[in-house]
């Protein structure tokens, strides 16, 4: 990568921990570092919510799944704009006028102590994990497109986020996610336009080859349990996901916590509900014109350099066959794009439909040698090959221009360093607040409890960094965390739920969580193919359903004992 | 006006144009699809 760009990216990473240290003032007590005293505007939580959740994933992985299979992953989002509408009126009024600093604490004051505890556990597992994957997924990218070592890659992202949420708490979280979103922004309009202005034909043309390809079906009106990719899995299981992210989990809970009144904190809320779904389809839409600019342009027939280079010394003559006829069907399928364009251009109906037919076969060709290649990479390196992470940033490195890869690149890092830094953020109040306090000391100092947290802060940062290092070759368990978070997202929304209702009791919403996560882990192993999106559903619906009876049943043996004169429990 | 009749009064109008945002998105989104998507 070219100085300026390295000159870039070492300039923001610098900006940020100088910003964030400097909003470190107002922080000497507990409220100030968890809450910011409740003082922050409602602009600025609402940018904060959404950069917690836009993390570098987001700007590698959604990008590249845009360039391979279009625009249809967005309607995993369609249920979120009504999930912040119920939320804002629901949940967010009873925490925020409840006083609490964790969603958690809540729960023993509706509840009981062992509620709270197996809740904000369950939040410390999933999300601690979580925080290691989050540094991962660009750390492995950025080793083996420069070379570095893991730990390199994984100390960039991780060390600077970590020291600035350790220093400044929830300010210095807040207004270096405001500026992130900020460049985030600004370079997906960036790397757009100049996408529009690199692709050789016009933007009318490029969309119809990337719709010929199905890249621009959004839409998808089939019901179906086990994709979780349709408009009815979005607007349900998305719904009750939503709801169980953005109102349960802590992560999001201390943004619009930190909000200085009810309005404020669901003015924040709808800021995710209003740019979620255009951001989402923009970032997408940066994939499928990437996978049009390479119907121009050679694209590599492996993204991962890493892998291209040891699958060409281990099988040089199978690779170099491979390349060969890659060159020839890549050449003809330029051809047929561009006689696309000019049929479009001439006005002719038949001949833009015939020289349609023609690019899809000659897109095929291609698609067939780039499956062999990948099959080839795995059997080579004995990993998955699947390199949809790496078509954005071969695309960023080799073909944008100088200072704007920088930007991007930038970009990518301050993705994941948002989405940490809340993260680490929350992970430190859920660990003080629900644990220390509650069960450790109960009465110290004010200034006790912030070093605790500071010190909590480092150590689940330091906990991420070193997960992050080793998820390289802990594939499988990282997929066995994401699918134990699956099991309680939903249950967890459901005691929320209980928690509302005037007649629940404690005993029912502790029942209620432990059926709920058995109904979704009885669902996951029985009918594996279900997709995640649903579990919220049965999970949040299981506990509704066996809180409130058990509930029921408590206080008509309650009126019972009561009629047979036997003492009243308190 | 008191802070809290402004802070719901905003709520509502975000709220308003919140919904007008999704609905011409997933219009744009729609039209989309249906003009390129052969």
């Amino acid at each position: 990568m070219h100085a300026l760009n390295w000159v870039i990216v070492v300039g923001w990473l610098a900006y940020v921990v100088v910003h964030g240290i400097r909003r470190s003032t107002g922080t000497k007590e507990l409220s100030g570092y968890l809450q910011a005293n409740r003082s922050l505007p409602w602009w600025a939580v609402g940018l904060s919510v959404m950069a917690t959740q836009l993390s570098a994933v987001t700007m590698i992985g959604t990008t590249g799944q845009g360039a391979t299979d279009g625009m249809r992953f967005v309607q995993f989002y369609f249920g979120l704009p009504l999930a912040m509408v119920i939320l804002g009126v629901t949940l967010v009024p009873f925490l925020h006028g409840s006083g609490v600093y964790t969603a958690y604490e809540f729960l023993e004051r509706r509840f009981d102590a062992k509620t709270r505890s197996l809740t904000a556990f369950l939040f410390l597992v999933s999300r601690g994990m979580s925080c290691g994957t989050i540094i991962a997924a660009p750390a492995v990218v950025f080793s083996a497109i420069f070379g570095w070592s893991i730990a390199w890659s994984v100390a960039i992202i991780g060390v600077p986020a970590v020291l600035y949420t350790m220093v400044g708490g929830v300010q210095a979280v807040t207004w270096v996610d405001v500026k992130q979103m900020i460049l985030i922004v600004t370079a997906i309009v960036a790397v757009t336009i100049t996408l529009l202005v690199q692709i050789p034909v016009s933007p009318s043309d490029a969309l119809h080859i990337a719709g010929a390809t199905g890249r621009l079906r959004v839409f998808d009106f089939s019901f179906s349990l086990t994709n979780t990719y349709t408009f009815w899995s979005g607007m349900i299981g998305g719904t009750f996901l939503m709801l169980s992210y953005f109102g349960t989990d802590q992560s999001q809970v201390q943004r619009y916590l930190a909000a200085n009144s009810v309005d404020e904190a669901r003015s924040s809320l709808l800021i995710s509900a209003y740019w979620k779904i255009p951001l989402q389809a923009m970032v997408l839409l940066i994939g499928v014109l990437v996978f049009v600019f390479y119907q121009f342009e050679r694209p590599p027939l492996l993204y991962n350099p890493a892998h291209e280079r040891l699958v060409r010394q281990a099988q040089p003559a199978a690779y170099g066959a491979l390349e060969s006829r890659y060159a020839v069907d890549v050449g003809a399928r330029d051809a047929a794009a561009r006689a696309v364009a000019e049929a479009r251009d001439h006005g002719s109906d038949a001949g833009a439909a015939s020289a349609m037919q023609v690019y899809r076969a000659r897109q095929a060709g291609v698609d067939t040698v780039r499956t062999e290649a990948l099959a080839l990479a795995e059997r080579v390196t004995g990993q998955p090959s699947r390199d949809v992470n790496y078509i954005i940033p071969r695309y960023v490195l080799d073909h944008l221009p100088i200072g704007l890869a920088g930007l991007f690149i930038a970009a990518v890092i301050a993705a994941a360093m948002n989405a940490i830094s809340g993260e680490l953020n929350s992970l430190s109040t859920a660990t003080v607040i629900d644990f220390y306090r509650r069960w450790v000391r109960r009465e110290a100092p004010d200034e006790h409890f912030l070093i605790v947290s500071r010190v909590a802060t480092g150590v689940w940062g330091v906990f991420a960094c070193v997960v992050a290092t080793y998820a390289v070759n802990l594939g499988s368990l990282i997929e066995v965390v994401n699918r134990f978070g699956s099991f309680f997202y939903g249950s967890i929304l459901g005691v929320f739920l209980l928690a509302m209702m005037p007649g629940s009791r404690a005993l029912g919403a502790f029942l209620g969580l432990l059926a709920g996560m058995a109904a979704v882990g009885a669902v996951n192993f029985g009918a594996p193919s279900v997709s995640f999106l649903w579990h919220n559903v049965i999970g949040a619906v299981t506990v509704v359903i066996v809180g409130t009876l058990v509930s029921a049943a408590g206080r008509l043996a309650a009126v019972a004992s009561e009629q047979h004169g036997a003492p009243r429990r308190p | 006006m008191s802070d809290d009749q402004t802070g719901s009064r905003r709520f509502r109008r975000t709220l308003a144009s919140v919904m007008l945002v999704q609905i011409v998105t997933l219009v744009v989104l729609w039209l989309l699809q249906r003009h390129y998507t052969s």
